[in-house]
């Protein structure tokens, strides 16, 4: 039988997603020679075959991207690496059970910040994941999480922030100084979900006023 | 607060739930290593209509407070999570005891239609051996938030 990982040559086999981009990590051991390759496989959880990962066989990467195999996001995962050397399986290690909707992290949003005399406009892109819906189109986070919603704060000067949030993807921040410096942070929160991205941030200067020069 | 379709239940945040599973979940899933068998398999579960959804909730949540739950101490304390287990098996039964199934002569087909489903979980769930199984039902909770979470609106 596989021996467990007694001799040190196969730890973390975890998922790692983000916007539902499902990547598969590990990492060596002590133990670990340089001859030594890994296989990946995964299934489905409640089913008996475990599939080979095309592209993960005899890989000396420590990484395998199993967005597509693991694409389902109502449904639950493992994974499994090995490690071989000289032909031979030396032992294995399994993932922990893996939901990329409740795994994934969203990362910040796509933002234009565009500058106005005395305001902001701030164009928020939508995010396309790898999840394709039933007609085969990609699936944005705006589509996957129906409470995703926006918060943009405009920080003015160490003491005085302006603060909009919303479903939709086009603000403006009004009743600016012109020529004057200002920080946008821009995130999106899936709260169902307690899911909340890093802040994209935009410095952006307001242009200077020429109405009378 | 949850709609399983006419059945309402307030007074409980969802998020909570995932929290007190979420600090047991490494716990209790490793103690699991039959991956072949689901119990809470996508027949169960998948395409459930409004109407069909309080039959199988108040199912399935008083079969894990009546038969996973009550014999799952003995891991509990063993694992130390007492809390965790304490916060998501208080919330069941809040969730159960707000649930009030209707018991409508013309609710029949759609009752029955809830009860199969849940019988082919306690179907899968027999098959095992009943440690194994109410080690896997455990670590199945995820697989019922996750379930749970289309009929939750904040």
């Amino acid at each position: 039988t596989l021996t467990e990982d007694a001799f040190g040559l196969l730890r973390y086999v975890k998922f790692h997603s983000s916007n539902f981009e499902n990547i598969l990590m590990w990492d060596s051991g002590p133990a670990s020679t340089p001859d030594m390759v890994y296989n990946v496989l995964y299934k489905r959880y409640g089913e008996t075959e475990w599939l080979a990962k095309a592209g993960c066989q005899r890989t000396k990467q420590k990484s395998c991207n199993l967005t597509m195999e693991t694409g389902n996001f109502t449904e639950f995962y493992y994974a499994n690496v090995s490690v071989v050397s000289s032909g031979i399986q030396i032992t294995s290690k399994r993932s922990e059970r893996f939901n990329s909707l409740q795994h994934t992290t969203i990362k910040p949003p796509a933002v234009t910040c565009i500058p106005q005399v005395r305001s902001i406009q701030m164009l928020i892109h939508p995010t396309f994941t790898p999840v394709l819906s039933e007609d085969g189109h990609q699936l944005t986070l705006e589509e996957i999480f129906q409470d995703l919603f926006y918060r943009l704060e405009l920080h003015v000067n160490h003491t005085y922030l302006m603060h909009l949030e919303g479903k939709q993807r086009e603000y403006e921040f009004l009743g600016l100084t012109p020529d004057t410096q200002f920080l946008g942070y821009i995130t999106i929160l899936a709260p169902m979900w307690s899911k909340e991205s890093a802040p994209y941030v935009c410095q952006v200067k307001t242009l200077p006023d020429r109405t009378w020069t | 607060e949850f709609r399983f379709g006419p059945c309402r239940v307030e007074g409980v945040v969802l998020s909570e739930l995932w929290e007190a599973f979420s600090a047991m979940k490494s716990t209790v899933q490793t103690q699991d290593d039959i991956t072949s068998v689901r119990l809470l398999k996508s027949q169960v579960l998948h395409n459930v209509s409004d109407a069909e959804s309080c039959y199988l909730v108040h199912s399935l949540l008083k079969f894990y407070l009546n038969t996973v739950f009550k014999n799952y101490p003995s891991k509990v304390a063993k694992f130390k999570i007492s809390k965790s287990f304490s916060t998501l098996a208080n919330n069941f039964f809040v969730i159960v005891s707000k649930l009030h199934p209707s018991k409508d002569k013309d609710m029949l087909s759609i009752s029955e239609s809830a009860h199969r489903r849940f019988l082919l979980f306690c179907k899968a769930f027999k098959q095992m051996d009943t440690e194994a199984a109410l080690v896997k039902a455990f670590g199945e909770v995820d697989i019922l938030l996750t379930w749970m979470q289309n009929f939750y609106h904040l």
